[in-house]
């Protein structure tokens, strides 16, 4: 594209960044089930000093519901207070609200957001709104989902589980978890080790009173791989997880004509892959996501976060194994 | 919600997205600041960042910056007369050029000054070259890296230009013998001396001059000047003689643009050039101001390819000072530093510190913020950021104009 005007400092993925983000404004989706405390914690984020500058996005995917009413009570105070907080409230499209906001901004006509919290309705699936960044070529060259945080109430929470596959692919497909109302439960033992079974790659939290520190809705989580969790995990719902790892440095090609292969065959079962790699040529890690058959470009940091060069990517699939995407990696690495 | 009824917008609130900041300093009261930035490591290891002063009564400061966190002043100088300022400076090794000017033509002291400064608290001065005149305002701006040649606007004691506003030009001082600094070459724009036997060049709205302002060497082409001439528009030199410097190419954006071009970068390894204009009118009175990005593969033929994008004015222009493009980050030819050709840094006044990616040149694409509140003391109600340098180790130093001193921040993108 810049062909003309290359810069021999870029790596091949272009300019190397501090943080996987870049630039773009950091996203946090929350979802969790209807009751779990979701508002709560967002209103409490809201008011710290960490929440300064972010616009919510209330994702209702239909009939205004009653977060939303709570929500717009309370982010409509904010702005009067002037701490830099602002409030939409998406009554139509995610899309399209994200869309005003950043014309908005660049009109000058709202202040300058930092960050973006989307609260999703209790039922929603996260894929799509993952989706939504990984496939708006505005939407994606603008935002980056930081961290997907789903609020998991400590005294339904169990029940909500068993019952619920909804509820179970919130928490499968988090990047972190907070346990809710643990004040009320008078525990969350059970819970947190249910939840550790379905996301063995999550950071499990508590939030009591619907007190949280506020970077839990902002850090982006660590890929460290549990390493209590030799096997694989798979739920009744043939959803499983698993980590792929390697200390050598991997040729591009390998890993991009793996994925490609999986996406051709099993892309919807693809729920989502994210990790770092080591990649020859590279200095610093290559930042990879994938939801199904989507993904954003990929990214070169700057420096790798620690001294281990290892390659590693969380895979959590539907009915694929981790055996087999090793052996495919393997194979598609010994021919290319 | 509109402009109009947003209250937020309306008392512009501050910005820091993407840029964090470490520290400020106002520089003992003294924090109104001009366009000389530079980095030196002391021979005790201390980083030690030398300010010019935007205007009397101080000349320059010495800030020890080893921890950006907690800048600290180590000396501050003042200057011999009220109507002198020192706006421009450079430091080499432990040699520190300082250009003063002043506010009347034949005033003095008016011209270039060296310091030895390897003693940091301790400035010594080494000579004064004399640059005052019936016709000069002495040194606006200077150029030294190579701690060979400085590279100056200056006025000249036998310089008489066809207008008033037209007294400061090209001079190239040899310093390789400190104490005794001499000329070795200069250039003025054809038309601006009394004594050129061409008309002189028509008078901008503005009128702020044809007269030279940034004066840019690098050792990647130690052969070309890039040298900006205010109203004149911005001229790539051949120096290869010094004594004989020779035009390669100009360009200008005005008319219809108003004038006041600033300073040229080349972006070698890119066949690239970032040229700034200066906002100097309240209000947005001039505006547009802007960074502009030249594909110079061909350097007999710069052209234009884009602008660095900024908000728009009516967000600005009444929140008091100037808006509008002025310093960019120069990838001063020094160890201490910051060399990139793919993000470009430059301060807007009252629209803060902005930071854009240029991987693709065609559309600059704003990547960072900074506009911090008015600080204490200024007369204008607002930030006006200066000037911008950025250091080896990736820490940027920003000033105000008129109160609010140093700056130091991290890049976050």
């Amino acid at each position: 594209m810049n062909s003309p005007f290359p810069s021999p400092a870029a790596g091949p993925f272009g300019r190397r960044l501090k943080r996987a983000r870049g630039a773009k404004v950091p996203v946090t989706v929350v979802t969790g089930f209807l009751g779990a405390g979701k508002t709560t914690l967002i209103k409490s984020f809201l008011a710290s000093p960490e929440g300064q500058g972010t616009a919510v996005v209330v994702n209702e995917f239909g009939a205004a519901g009653i977060d939303d009413a709570l929500l717009r009570a309370s982010s409509d105070e904010t702005v009067l207070i002037g701490n830099g907080c602002l409030c939409c409230i998406a009554r139509s499209d995610l899309q399209e609200a994200l869309r005003r906001l950043v014309i908005e901004r660049e009109r000058g006509e709202i202040p300058d957001f930092k960050r973006i919290v989307i609260e999703t309705s209790g039922l929603a699936d996260p894929s799509p709104i993952l989706q939504t960044f990984a496939t708006d070529r505005a939407l994606g060259d603008t935002f980056h989902v930081e961290v997907v945080v789903t609020v998991v109430d400590a005294v339904t929470g169990l029940d909500m589980l068993d019952q619920s596959p909804e509820a179970r692919r919130q928490v499968m497909l988090a990047d972190r978890l907070v346990i809710s109302k643990t004040d009320i439960a008078g525990g969350s033992d059970a819970i947190a080790s249910r939840l550790r079974a379905l996301n063995p790659n999550a950071e499990i939290i508590e939030a009591a009173n619907g007190k949280l520190d506020p970077s839990r809705l902002t850090e982006p989580a660590a890929l460290t791989r549990n390493p209590f969790l030799a096997d694989e995990a798979v739920h009744s719902d043939g959803i499983g997880s698993f980590v792929i790892t390697d200390d050598k440095p991997m040729p591009w090609a390998a890993f991009a004509k793996t994925m490609e292969t999986l996406i051709a065959l099993r892309g919807p079962d693809l729920l989502r892959v994210k990790g770092f790699l080591n990649v020859e040529g590279c200095r610093g890690p290559v930042v990879v996501q994938f939801v199904q058959h989507l993904a954003p470009p990929p990214v070169e940091l700057e420096a790798w976060p620690d001294g281990d060069h290892v390659s590693r990517v969380v895979f959590i699939t539907r009915g694929i194994g981790e055996r087999q995407v090793r052996d495919l990696l393997k194979a598609v690495w010994a021919i290319i | 919600m509109s402009a109009a009824t947003n209250p937020l917008n309306k008392s512009g609130e501050p910005i820091a997205w993407n840029f964090k900041l470490l520290a400020q300093n106002d520089l003992g009261g003294f924090g109104g600041m001009g366009e000389g930035m530079s980095v030196q490591i002391a021979k005790d290891g201390r980083r030690i960042i030398w300010l010019a002063h935007e205007s009397a009564p101080k000349n320059f400061t010495g800030v020890d910056v080893s921890d950006p966190r907690n800048p600290k002043v180590i000396v501050q100088t003042d200057l011999p007369q009220p109507y002198m300022r020192s706006n421009s400076l450079e430091t080499a090794g432990d040699i520190m050029t300082v250009a003063y000017q002043t506010q009347k033509v034949g005033q003095q002291p008016a011209g270039l000054e060296l310091f030895d400064i390897s003693v940091p608290e301790k400035p010594r001065s080494i000579s004064f070259f004399d640059c005052s005149g019936p016709h000069s305002r002495g040194v606006h701006q200077l150029w030294f890296c190579d701690g060979e040649y400085v590279h100056m606007a200056s006025g000249a004691p036998d310089f008489k230009p066809s207008h008033p506003n037209d007294d400061q030009f090209y001079r190239c001082i040899d310093v390789r013998n400190p104490a005794k600094p001499k000329e070795v070459g200069r250039w003025w724009m054809p038309g601006t001396s009394a004594t050129d036997n061409v008309a002189p060049p028509p008078r901008h709205p503005l009128d702020k001059g044809y007269r030279a302002h940034n004066t840019n060497c690098y050792p990647q082409r130690p052969d070309r000047l890039y040298l900006c001439y205010i109203d004149g528009g911005m001229f790539v030199m051949d120096i290869k003689d010094k004594a004989n410097p020779k035009v390669i190419s100009h360009w200008t954006n005005s008319p219809p643009y108003t004038g006041f071009m600033h300073t040229a970068v080349p972006l070698f390894d890119r066949n690239l050039m970032l040229v700034t204009d200066e906002s100097t009118e309240n209000a947005g009175k001039d505006w547009p101001k802007l960074i502009w990005v030249l594909d110079m593969r061909d350097e007999t033929h710069p052209v234009s390819i884009a602008t660095c994008p900024l908000p728009p004015v009516d967000a600005y222009k009444d929140r008091g000072g100037r808006f509008g493009a002025h310093n960019i980050h120069e990838n001063v030819p020094l160890p201490t530093s910051w060399q990139n050709d793919q993000i470009v840094i430059g301060t807007f006044f009252n629209g803060g510190l902005r930071a854009y990616d240029i991987a693709n040149p065609y559309q600059p694409k704003e990547i960072a913020t900074f506009v911090p509140p008015a600080p204490a003391g200024t007369p204008v109600g607002a930030i006006q950021l200066n000037d911008v340098f950025v250091d080896e180790r990736g820490i940027v130093y920003t000033v105000d104009r008129f109160s609010g001193g140093l700056y130091t921040l991290e890049m976050e993108f």
